[in-house]
């Protein structure tokens, strides 16, 4: 009887692993999605409402889904919470705290904390070129999560409860 | 006066200065800051600079330097981590912030067909502490009350940079606009609408359009507005009968002025000049004077002791045969001119 429960149980918990790295595989594009268009939505109030920066990332983070939308207020919080910080500084440590929360790759992380040490600090055709540039390598990564989504989801949708049978097969 | 500017300063360049003994921070006016280069303190119309542990010296060698990184935190603090909505403000090569406080910057720029465009790699900056000095007109309205018409009479007043003249004009308009005239004999009159063209944002500092300095409870301010373009939109929509305007020069600004001046209107005027000679050398300030639009001009000089002021009538100088003639000084004409002396302390509250 024991038993099982115990093999009910691994097989339980092998489906629900697999479910959710595959769910990680769903996540990237869709993330990676939002991200390109809130960085859309930071080029319009930058390019067209010269909106100052912190307040056009509050907007901007208003408008984005969470996870997302809190690397955003983060940035611009943290530039008056701590005084030592250049904008830069509080970008990427936004980024950082908050990207374990995403399911987004060192690839994109490194594309968004190029973009931050140059936000901000020259005239607007420079910015909307950084930005253009930020999003033109977001889209490639976006179109390389796809094929990996295509690839990866449904394998580990069926692995984790073939591994969990596995594992059960062996004890019994 | 640190105090109220401290908040664009990155936090190394604020613990530095937060060394200076406190009267001193109460009397800084400048703070010049170069990227790579010793940093650069005024105050009483002094510079000295600034050593690592925060004593003062006139000779620049052992100086701090502020860093690059330190140039760019305070970059961006000043421009609200925001250069690209600041293009209007590059191209004038300053930037107010809220307070009325005036940052120069200087560094390379950028032209497109000839004109600049504006300023990229910012390498220097001069903050200038704006004062609102209550009273700092007193002893110089007496000497402007128009009594027939219950107003001032339209003045030019000259002084080279830093003498004090934004903190003048912005007293005479809060004392127009309150109707507080300094003398008994005006002591009944009303207070007058006043209009202000503040192209700079120094006179009222407005910030989303509202006055940050007391201007007086009467007055109306056109702000980041090009002087002459203003005075003539003010003319028109709040019909005021005192207009007051910094730093004229364009010939675009004397013809507004004669506009005004036509419709009976008072114009208190500033322009950098060293003094009535210097004033009369620029032909735009010259014409005006010899037009009449001014009944008077003043000076203003800052001395070690306080601002002294002197007073000369307009038509003295437009009258004179020597008016013509740039190089012959007014005070070649001492019985045409009556000079008065006035004196402030430069510390006064």
């Amino acid at each position: 009887m024991i038993k099982l429960i115990g093999a009910a149980l691994i097989l339980f918990a092998g489906t629900i692993i697999g479910f959710q790295q595959a769910a990680r595989f769903a996540d990237r594009p869709r993330q990676l999605r939002q991200l390109a268009h809130a960085l859309q939505r930071l080029e319009t109030e930058i390019g067209y409402g010269h909106t100052p920066l912190p307040e056009a990332l509050e907007r901007t983070a208003s408008a984005t889904p969470e996870p997302l939308a809190a690397i955003f207020r983060r940035a611009a919080a943290g530039v008056w919470e701590t005084e030592s910080f250049s904008f830069r500084d509080s970008w990427e440590q936004a980024i950082k705290q908050q990207w374990d929360m995403t399911a987004m790759k060192k690839n994109e992380q490194s594309v968004l904390i190029r973009l931050g040490s140059t936000l901000g600090i020259s005239d607007k055709e420079d910015q909307l070129k950084h930005i253009h540039l930020a999003l033109l390598q977001l889209k490639s990564e976006e179109d390389a999560a796809r094929e990996d989504q295509g690839r990866y989801e449904k394998m580990w949708k069926s692995l984790g409860l073939l591994i969990a049978v596995l594992v059960v097969i062996l004890m019994v | 006066m640190l105090a109220r500017v401290a908040h664009l300063l990155p936090l190394e360049l604020k613990t530095l200065l937060e060394r200076l003994p406190e009267p001193m921070q109460e009397q800084l006016e400048e703070i010049r800051i170069r990227e790579g280069r010793p940093l650069e303190i005024g105050f009483r119309g002094q510079s000295r600079f600034m050593m690592n542990d925060g004593s003062l010296r006139q000779a620049a060698d052992g100086a701090y330097k502020p860093s690059a990184d330190t140039c760019r935190k305070l970059l961006e603090r000043i421009t609200n981590y925001s250069l690209y909505a600041m293009e209007e403000e590059l191209k004038r090569g300053f930037i107010t912030v809220s307070g009325g406080h005036r940052i120069g910057l200087a560094g390379r720029t950028i032209l497109d067909g000839g004109s600049v465009r504006g300023i990229r790699d910012i390498g220097a900056f001069n903050i200038r502490v704006a004062r609102e000095v209550i009273g700092a007109s007193a002893h110089l309205m007496p000497k402007l009350i128009d009594r027939t018409r219950k107003t001032l009479h339209s003045t030019l007043i000259l002084a080279p940079p830093q003498q004090g003249k934004t903190t003048l004009v912005r007293d005479i308009a809060r004392s127009v606009s309150y109707g507080l005239w300094p003398t008994i004999e005006a002591s009944g009159w009303q207070g007058r609408k006043v209009g202000i063209v503040d192209e700079r944002s120094e006179i009222a500092a407005c910030v989303r359009g509202i006055p940050t300095f007391d201007v007086g409870p009467r007055t109306d301010v056109m702000d980041a507005c090009p002087k002459a373009e203003g005075m003539m939109m003010l003319v028109r929509s709040m019909s005021p009968e005192v207009l007051i305007i910094d730093e004229i020069g364009r010939p675009e600004d004397g013809e507004a002025i004669r506009e005004a001046s036509h419709a009976g209107i008072s114009v208190v005027a500033t322009a950098h000049a060293y003094d009535l000679r210097d004033a009369r050398g620029r032909p735009v300030l010259l014409k005006l004077l010899e037009e009449g639009a001014f009944t008077y001009v003043v000076e203003l000089k800052r001395t070690e002791q306080g601002v002294m002021h002197r007073v000369v009538p307009a038509e003295a100088i437009s009258d004179s045969p020597a008016s013509r003639e740039t190089s012959a000084a007014p005070r070649s004409l001492p019985s045409a001119v009556h000079a008065w002396m006035g004196r402030r302390r430069a510390d006064d509250p």
